[in-house]
């Protein structure tokens, strides 16, 4: 995958959890453009491993001169955004990856509801930007932990101008789904990003409230889950390799010198698909991708987010 | 035509079936297509509310008005024009939410007269399920002058706008609700192959 070398122009702390960065060419020129709602994948050399964390942009999609991109760190953290709060530094050369949209609005859409869980906000920030650019119809839902805690409120307020409506599960505040999705002119398109429990709930609303597939738009931006350690064999390329609890499948093939092919890196958009030949234990499936009934088949892994909870696992690669 | 050939532009039709997962549903036919909607409350009477437009244009056509009115006791409305059970239709679409179900059912030019009602209101054309009934006759666009001619039944067919002998392709164009025609004789005018009826 071709790679951009940018050099880290500002960090902000948002919240106590959340750091905000700004990130240049190195060369002074612009960045490639990009539309609202796309990502870019950050590679961080650390000591010993390599990290590769996807982070929405969250900037408006008119400027070029520079990427934002906010992170969180995670609590059960395995490295990329701990080494981005503690290691990444103003001046820093880090590697991303050209901006990849999975997440793009629909031109079709005659009324947008955007829902957004903590720091899934952030790709709402860019596509608010194109929506006003066109004075489309929308609505921002944004539920978090606390206000505290929470990034971006008052200049989404300001952006949104009454647009924005704030659930905080400190005060008991909760969406309402069903009641949300189920009033909505005929046009509207549905679109998710936030933890997955969040992610799960709007797609079962909207798909048992008879909403079209087409209409319904989701993103997930989670650490992919640790597991139990489990051998991998690559039965095309002949080797076999370790993936420890904290590490994703791929990272370890990544690790391990294979050319593994991935987009989005959060279990959405099916580019790293892997067609599994053996399991002893069985497929631990994270990833919004497959079917039911591909899932309970177990002849297919997505390697960024999924796991075995066996010992041993032969893919074709 | 070759077999195993099939071009991609061409809409598939199915069966209507129920949606399960829906809050509404808005059921259209035409003449015969009145059977596919009989057929249709013969799987069962959803829990949701039904809304049935039924039209029968044409002397000839078959009518299931009186079938249809003994069997639906929802919201069932009869037409003799089109144009008045489209009018109905942009009527209902206005005020309508997500979660709405769409069935079409009668000939295909019918269906995508439906399509090309229902696209304004935001109503992508896979969402539509659409049963084709009656006849395979084709509408036509002329990429010449580009009129169009309804109820194409033979392989080859006069431009009602420029009166070029069109031969009926495969190609089909969701946007137009039409089978793309083109000029047969352009190399040597008059000279024309057989016409057939192959789209009774
Ligand atoms: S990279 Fe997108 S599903 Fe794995």
């Amino acid at each position: 995958m071709s790679t951009i070398n940018v050099k880290v122009a500002a960090v902000e702390e948002v919240t106590p959890l959340i750091k905000h960065f700004r990130l240049e060419s190195e060369d002074g020129a612009d960045l490639p453009p990009f539309s609202g709602g796309s990502h870019i994948v950050v590679t961080m050399d650390a000591e010993g491993r390599t990290y590769r964390n996807p982070y929405s942009l969250m900037g408006s999609p008119s400027d070029t001169r520079a990427y934002h991109i906010s992170v969180r760190r995670q609590e059960s953290s395995r490295g990329g955004s701990v080494f981005m709060h503690e290691r990444v530094q103003v001046g820093m050369r880090l590697k991303i990856t050209h901006p990849v949209n999975l997440f793009s609005l629909s031109k079709l859409a005659h009324k947008h509801i955007l829902i957004a869980g903590g720091i899934g906000i952030t790709p709402f920030m860019s596509q608010i930007e194109d929506l006003k650019a066109v004075d489309a119809d929308y609505e921002l839902h944004y539920a978090f932990r606390s206000y505290e805690q929470a990034a971006f409120v008052n200049e989404l307020e300001e952006k949104c101008e009454g647009k924005l409506y704030c659930y905080a599960d400190s005060q008991n505040e909760r969406i309402d789904l069903t009641e949300l999705l189920r009033h909505q002119p005929l046009g509207t398109h549905v679109y998710v990003c936030g933890p997955s429990p969040m992610v799960v709930a709007v797609l079962e609303t909207a798909r048992n409230l008879g909403w079209p597939e087409n209409n319904i738009h989701h993103e997930e931006f989670s650490a992919p889950p640790v597991g139990e350690p489990f051998k991998v064999q690559l039965a095309r390329s002949g080797i076999e390799v370790e993936v420890p609890a904290e590490m994703s499948m791929l990272e370890a093939i990544e690790e391990a010198g294979v050319a593994a092919d991935s987009l989005c890196r959060g279990g959405v958009c099916g580019r790293c698909e892997l067609t599994v030949l053996e399991t002893d234990g069985g497929i631990q499936h994270h990833d919004h991708y497959l079917s039911d009934s591909e899932k309970v088949s177990c002849r297919s892994i997505m390697p960024c987010v999924s796991r075995t909870k066996g010992k041993r696992l032969v893919v074709d690669l | 035509m070759e077999r195993g050939y099939w071009i991609k532009s061409k809409p598939i039709y199915t069966s209507l079936t129920w949606h399960e997962k829906a809050t509404s549903h808005l059921v259209l036919a035409t003449g015969i297509g009145g059977m596919a909607v009989l057929k249709l409350f013969q799987q069962m009477h959803p829990t949701q509310p039904v809304t049935v437009l039924y039209g029968k244009y044409g002397q000839i056509e078959l009518d299931y008005s009186d079938t249809l009115k003994s069997i639906i006791q929802d919201d069932l409305h009869l037409y003799k024009f089109e144009e008045d059970l489209l009018k109905k239709l942009q009527v209902l679409l206005r005020d309508a939410t997500m979660g709405l179900r769409i069935y079409v059912a009668g000939s295909e030019g019918f269906i995508w007269d439906v399509v090309a009602a229902a696209k304004p209101f935001g109503i992508q054309e896979s969402e539509i399920m659409k049963e084709q009934v009656d006849t395979l006759a084709r509408t036509v666009y002329c990429v010449h002058c580009k009129t169009i001619t309804k109820y194409v039944t033979t392989n080859i067919t006069c431009c009602n706008g420029c009166e070029r002998m069109l031969f009926v392709r495969d190609h089909f164009s969701r946007n137009l609700g039409a089978y793309m025609g083109l000029m047969v004789d352009a190399e040597s005018p008059g000279e024309l192959p057989a016409i057939e009826e192959i789209y009774p």
